[in-house]
């Protein structure tokens, strides 16, 4: 069982970045048809899509959001000790793109930076790592920087992705607090379902493939949808039990944002209100992982001010949930305290 | 609930009803069906087998082997 309760730090703050370029799906109409159109917007939820120029990508978006991170809270570039990049759509094989980011950022050569190759299921797994970094010693504050730009990934000739996917960056900051309670962490990974969700060529098993095809990404969506109905739920409940948590305790359900219908099916399944699972896809599509962070710039706020309305000054208790190509899924439920710092921000360029 | 799934008049499908002559029996209706069926009986209807159906009477053999309905 990969379940576990890490103490002892606390999110700071977390903003995230997407490309200004929006790409409306009802202009797909002539391509795809009318009908087809219609209904992957219905399905799916989505209306709109960031799409990142040609020469921007994840790391420019989550350099822009780790900037902005930095300077709202006033922390000192010297005062990371740990940098952590999520990402599938890296600058180059090599060097790591955190390696990048840590140039761009200014920090300080007393700073460990690695990549995380994961996809949607990355925050969790990424928050996990500073967390246990954190509560191992010798670290004061971590940047996990989230950034994709799937809309790289896909062709125009498969218009199941082509209308999903949109594009994002995101920063979170984490530090020790040695008065922070626990946070459960639940991570799970079936190797089994890789080929569902694959980009077969570019990587050094194929690394030229004599089919085109092959540098897209393959989906397929019957078997992807049958382990987020089957996995997710399954994720919820052993979350909420390790954390001896009803539903009804936890404010805010922020999945990683893959598909309306998916994610309203799930919620349905698991009795979670809807008021309680933010939707974000209408105007922002699925940015893989980094939706989750995506989610909470967008909505957190609002649910604060809520909170703040009733008077109280308790923290919000969030599950994050992140699940998807690998196959490979994850949830952590923590607490998010009022005062946190958040920020959402157009790509302005280099 | 196969009409539902496939936005069809439940008139409209009879177990003969092949595939290809159903608009709605696409990559979404598909998916619908699937939804339906785990949610309303929590029975899996995996990718392989929901690509290897051809008519509604496929549909409907997979739903008796599950003792989903009766004849």
């Amino acid at each position: 069982m990969s379940v576990s309760r890490i103490g002892g730090f606390r999110i700071a703050g977390i903003t995230t970045c997407v490309p200004p370029n929006i790409a409306d799906n009802a202009d797909c109409a002539e391509r795809y048809g009318a009908v087809e159109v219609r209904k992957v917007v219905a399905m799916a939820g989505i209306k709109e899509r960031r799409v990142a120029d040609a020469g921007v990508t994840s790391v420019d978006l989550c350099c822009q959001a780790a900037s902005s991170l930095l300077d709202k809270l006033g922390w000192s570039r010297d005062s990371i000790t740990g940098l952590i990049f999520v990402t599938q759509s890296p600058d180059y094989f090599l060097p790591s793109s955190s390696c990048v980011l840590h140039q761009r950022l200014g920090l300080s050569v007393d700073c460990a930076a690695f990549d995380l190759g994961l996809g949607c299921s990355g925050y969790p797994y990424a928050v996990y790592l500073a967390a246990t970094m954190l509560k191992g010693g010798g670290h004061r504050r971590i940047l996990v920087l989230h950034g994709e730009t799937p809309s790289k990934f896909i062709t125009p000739a498969d218009h199941a992705t082509t209308l999903l996917f949109s594009d994002a960056g995101s920063a979170t900051a984490i530090e020790a607090d040695a008065g922070a309670g626990e946070s459960v962490f639940a991570l799970h990974t079936d190797g089994a379902g890789a080929g569902q969700l694959i980009m077969r060529g570019g990587g050094f098993r194929d690394r030229f493939p004599a089919d085109a095809r092959h540098l897209h990404l393959e989906m397929d969506g019957a078997a992807i949808f049958n382990f987020t109905v089957k996995r997710v739920p399954e994720l919820i409940e052993e979350t909420l039990a390790h954390a001896g948590l009803a539903v009804s305790e936890v404010d805010a359900f922020a999945f990683h944002q893959s598909n309306r219908f998916i994610m309203l099916h799930i919620a349905k399944k698991c009795g979670l209100p809807e008021d309680r699972v933010p939707l974000i896809l209408e105007n922002y599509g699925n940015s893989g992982g980094p939706s989750g962070p995506l989610v909470l710039t967008l909505t957190l706020g609002a649910a604060m001010a809520k909170l703040r309305e009733s008077g109280t000054a308790r923290p919000l208790r969030v599950m994050m949930l992140g699940y998807g190509v690998g196959l490979s899924w994850g949830a952590v439920l923590t607490e998010i305290a009022q005062d946190i710092v958040l920020g959402h921000s157009d790509y302005a360029g280099n | 609930m196969i009409a539902d799934a496939f936005n069809e008049p439940a008139a409209s499908l009879e177990p003969t009803t092949l595939r290809e002559t159903v608009q709605g029996w696409d990559s979404m209706g598909v998916l619908m069906l699937t939804a339906e069926i785990d949610e309303r009986f929590g029975v899996e209807l995996s990718a392989e087998t929901s690509r290897g159906m051809q008519s509604v009477d496929d549909i409907l053999r997979f739903l008796r082997e599950h003792d989903l309905v009766r004849d």
